[in-house]
């Protein structure tokens, strides 16, 4: 075999590839996406934290009902005067809730049945859902305070009320979910491997087909190694640029975050970034290794870029596991492609810095697979039903 | 010299080659007649190794098609059925692409394909994107493409499928000048017209057997027959595939 071959497939595939808007698009919106997508998600969680914060609730009829208004104010409700029509408040937002007390309401309470009291909400509006949770649950502690008194001064236990008693743990405090966001990271750059050399693959494949290329490109004295060599590097290349340029707008877009409002020290320093695109370098090659051989596999061209979509998601697959088997990192992960590098990626992210052991294995894996996938394209490459798609 | 041997090739229940032998001589054109689905892709793609018969042999000067692949491709220079380009290069660096791949020499590699495109007539195209090219510049491109490696032995199937007359034409003179440079062109057609307009030696196929070869003037004699196309049909026994 020739390695110049390789190298002039390599070139012509490359020059081919950027001339393609298409190629050039996929390989570019998805790195600007993914991290654009992580200061979304903590912009929200930072404006979440304001929940803590007193809820101001207009109340009409408060005169009606001096206790309930007592109460919700001990529990961080600020009960304000009511607006002029509430019900178009709350319609525009003005107010996130109305609590209406109608007159009736002392008399039917002093006869002790159910007093009636209208909370006016506009469940369209996700902002005003918390706030509404809250004075839900306020005016449910309020009643049930008032039951277990009534309970109580006729001789009942009021535990015969309530057969069950759930309460709610929430652990998650914003770190945490910061933390997990963070943590997407790895998955975006694992999935930008898998995007960057998508249309180079497909187009060097079945695309090759496709257009009636590849009988003329297979009767050149050439080792069909080198030909499928060098269609892997260039899509290798691809997918590598891809993960720069998705590390590269990750740091910016985490820079540009306010992090310390969430009490979270992240250093993504370029260090770090460096080390991130040499964990994946291997990976790129791997991926360029599968969409080869998938691709060449399939029928036509878009065949292959409907196959080659669904393996976009292959490299959330380790993460997930991870998740619901609820595993910790550990050495045999290591010879597990993709998995191998998400661990590596996760403990650089965390601080833990770089395992040269770990490294090894895992880039030695993904090459090897990578490898694999290339020398089995080149036996397909020699198989008629391949070279003619019949 | 391109030499087969009784090859032979099924696909599944369909026999597409039976048995077709037949010498095509340096300095001569050698035409392949016969319908459509007789077997002549199928013959000239075991001709270029792409394909492995399942009896007999093809060689190109000597250099048997499934033993010594780069040895016949090196000597071989192929039109197959299949002539897609790559539409984001231009003409030149679609070229230079199989060039290198053919391993000439860079400057050799320039040098011959403005003779090419000098012969081909397609100056002006050389160095635009092939994309929105016409049928015959597409042509063009190709049959540089195919023989930017000056190989001794020239294979073209069906080459003048699609072109209008001036490119016909153009592909004609092309083809008398590759015999007259003493090399071995090898062409199939469905076309009678154009196989008694253009071939020294007619080697007729139907339904994958070689049935009758010879020049066209022989071919006529042992027919009886005074016109070629009806000697054609005479040979093949159906007027199937005959049309222009």
């Amino acid at each position: 075999m020739k390695l110049r071959h390789a190298m002039v497939v390599l070139r012509k595939e490359l020059v081919d590839a950027l001339r393609d808007k298409r190629s050039l698009l996929s390989a570019l919106v998805f790195p600007l996406v993914g991290p654009l997508l992580v200061v979304v998600m903590f912009r929200m969680i930072i404006e979440q934290q304001d929940v803590d914060e007193p809820v101001q609730l207009p109340v009409v009829g408060a005169e009606h009902a001096p206790g309930l208004v007592d109460f919700l104010e001990r529990h961080e409700i600020e009960v304000m005067p009511p607006p002029d029509d509430p019900h178009e408040a709350v319609r525009t937002g003005a107010a996130k809730a109305v609590l209406v007390i109608p007159a009736e309401y002392p008399t039917r309470f002093r006869e002790g049945r159910a007093a009636e009291l209208e909370l006016l909400v506009d469940r369209s509006r996700k902002e005003s859902r918390s706030s509404v949770q809250r004075v839900e649950r306020a005016v449910e502690g309020f009643s049930g305070q008032l039951g277990t008194m009534r309970l109580l001064a006729r001789g009942v236990d009021p535990q015969l009320a309530r057969p069950v008693a759930l309460a709610r743990v929430d652990l998650a405090t914003p770190q945490q979910r910061a933390a997990d966001i963070l943590g997407m990271i790895p998955m975006f750059v694992a999935m930008a491997a898998f995007i960057g050399g998508l249309y180079v693959a497909t187009d060097g494949t079945a695309g090759e087909r496709e257009r009636g290329s590849l009988e003329p490109l297979l009767v050149n004295p050439v080792d069909r190694r080198a030909l499928a060599g060098g269609k892997w590097l260039a899509t290798a290349a691809l997918s590598a640029g891809s993960v720069v340029l998705t590390l590269v707008t990750s740091g910016i877009a985490l820079r540009q975050t306010p992090l310390s409002e969430l009490g979270i020290d992240v250093q993504f320093s370029a260090m770090d970034a460096l080390q991130l695109a040499i964990v994946m370098l291997p990976m790129s090659l791997l991926a360029a290794g599968l969409q080869l051989v998938v691709a060449t596999f399939a029928r036509s061209f878009r065949e292959a870029q409907t196959y080659l979509s669904l393996f976009m998601f292959l490299p959330m697959l380790p993460g997930m596991y991870m998740t619901t088997a609820s595993l910790d990192p550990a050495p045999w992960m290591s010879f597990v492609p993709i998995l191998g590098q998400q661990v590596l990626m996760t403990a650089i992210i965390r601080g833990e810095g770089l395992d040269p052991a770990a490294l090894a294995i895992a880039s030695t894996m993904a090459i090897a697979v990578g490898l694999m996938c290339v020398l089995w394209t080149a036996r397909l490459f020699g198989r008629e039903r391949i070279i003619y798609g019949n | 010299m391109i030499r087969t041997e009784s090859l032979h090739k099924r696909y599944g229940e369909k026999l597409a080659v039976d048995d077709v032998s037949f010498t095509a001589p340096d300095g001569r054109i050698t035409g392949l007649l016969g319908p459509n689905g007789a077997g002549k892709t199928t013959t000239l793609r075991m001709i270029s190794t792409l394909v492995r018969p399942d009896r007999g042999r093809a060689e190109v000067d000597g250099h048997d098609a499934q033993t010594d692949r780069d040895g016949v491709l090196r000597r071989l220079g192929i039109l197959p059925d299949a002539r897609g380009l790559y539409p984001r290069l231009t003409a030149r660096e679609n070229v230079r692409y199989f060039g290198r791949l053919q391993d000439v020499a860079e400057d050799e590699l320039e040098r011959e394909m403005t003779r090419l495109f000098d012969l081909l007539d397609m100056g002006e195209l050389a160095d635009r994107r092939v994309h929105g090219f016409s049928q015959g510049e597409r042509m063009k491109v190709a049959i540089a493409r195919a023989l930017i490696h000056r190989p001794q032995n020239v294979v073209l199937d069906e080459p003048t499928n699609g072109l209008d007359v001036m490119s016909t034409r153009a592909m004609r003179d092309l083809v008398r000048r590759l015999r007259d440079e003493g090399r071995c062109v090898v062409f199939s057609s469905h076309v009678m017209q154009e196989v008694a307009a253009l071939c020294d030696e007619i080697v007729v196929v139907a339904r994958g057997r070689v049935v009758a070869r010879g020049t066209p003037d022989a071919l006529r004699d042992q027919t009886g027959n005074r016109d070629l196309e009806e000697a054609f049909v005479a040979i093949i026994g159906s007027e199937e595939g005959l049309g222009a």
